[in-house]
């Protein structure tokens, strides 16, 4: 079975350079012209697997005590 | 949505389970956030007696359930579907026998991998089986996801 691991520093480099400069015509283009803030997604890339979790956890977690608060307000 | 909380329930209690979905594009780099938990499960008895013992505590309800009807969370329950949307005290939860555009448990296990996170080791879907999966889903929130994913599978590639 393969294990999901964190991005050695090459590949985080070749991927940054690739997300920040796409080349014309690829996927990475398209993204960026649908609208996707590929800069978010480097900074998941340089997290761990789990860092980015636990980081998913704290937001959501956050945002629902956010409408928790706006509802009991409304 | 607690995902700590739900993992470590399905990894202590031995269920056999894949996480699909928005926690799987988290953990494949995606910026997106997402407030329920997907997972794929194998709909053998023993399995499904694992997983109704695993969130019977957090006590599950199917959403948008009339609240004054009886549900029963049991394995009879879990073996008598294959798609079910709960609510429960940590979060809302799916729980699929089968994902569209990969097929049951041993299918999607094709497109797995290991990954460890909240303190356990486990399978969460790799980005070719994700893209397979979201394009094949179609729905909006599904086709929204794909540059984003389709960009890290190209970012990574040899």
């Amino acid at each position: 079975m393969r294990t999901l691991q964190p991005l050695t520093a090459k590949q985080l480099a070749t991927a940054e350079q690739r997300l920040l400069n796409p080349a014309p015509g690829s996927r990475i283009e398209a993204a960026r012209k649908y609208g996707v803030d590929l800069t978010l997604t480097i900074e998941q890339l340089r997290l761990t697997p789990a860092e980015r979790g636990q980081k998913l956890e704290d937001a959501a977690t956050a945002l629902l005590q956010f409408r928790g608060i706006a509802r009991r307000r409304a | 949505m607690q995902f700590q909380r739900a993992i470590q329930a399905l990894c202590d209690n031995g269920v056999a389970f894949i996480v699909v979905g928005g926690l799987s594009a988290t953990f494949l780099g995606s910026a997106r956030i997402t407030y329920d938990l997907d997972i794929c499960y194998s709909r053998d008895q023993a399995n499904c007696k694992l997983l109704a013992l695993a969130l019977a505590p957090y006590h599950p309800r199917p959403r948008g359930f009339p609240p004054e009807l009886p549900f029963i969370w049991d394995e009879t329950t879990l073996r008598n579907s294959e798609i079910f949307t709960l609510k429960t005290d940590i979060g809302e939860i799916d729980l699929l026998a089968e994902v569209i555009g990969l097929g049951g448990f041993e299918q999607v296990k094709a497109y797995a991998m290991s990954v460890g996170a909240f303190e356990r080791d486990f399978l969460t879907l790799d980005l070719p089986g994700l893209i397979k999966a979201k394009r094949a889903a179609g729905r909006e929130k599904d086709l929204a996801a794909l540059p984003e994913l389709e960009s890290l599978l190209e970012a990574d590639s040899e």
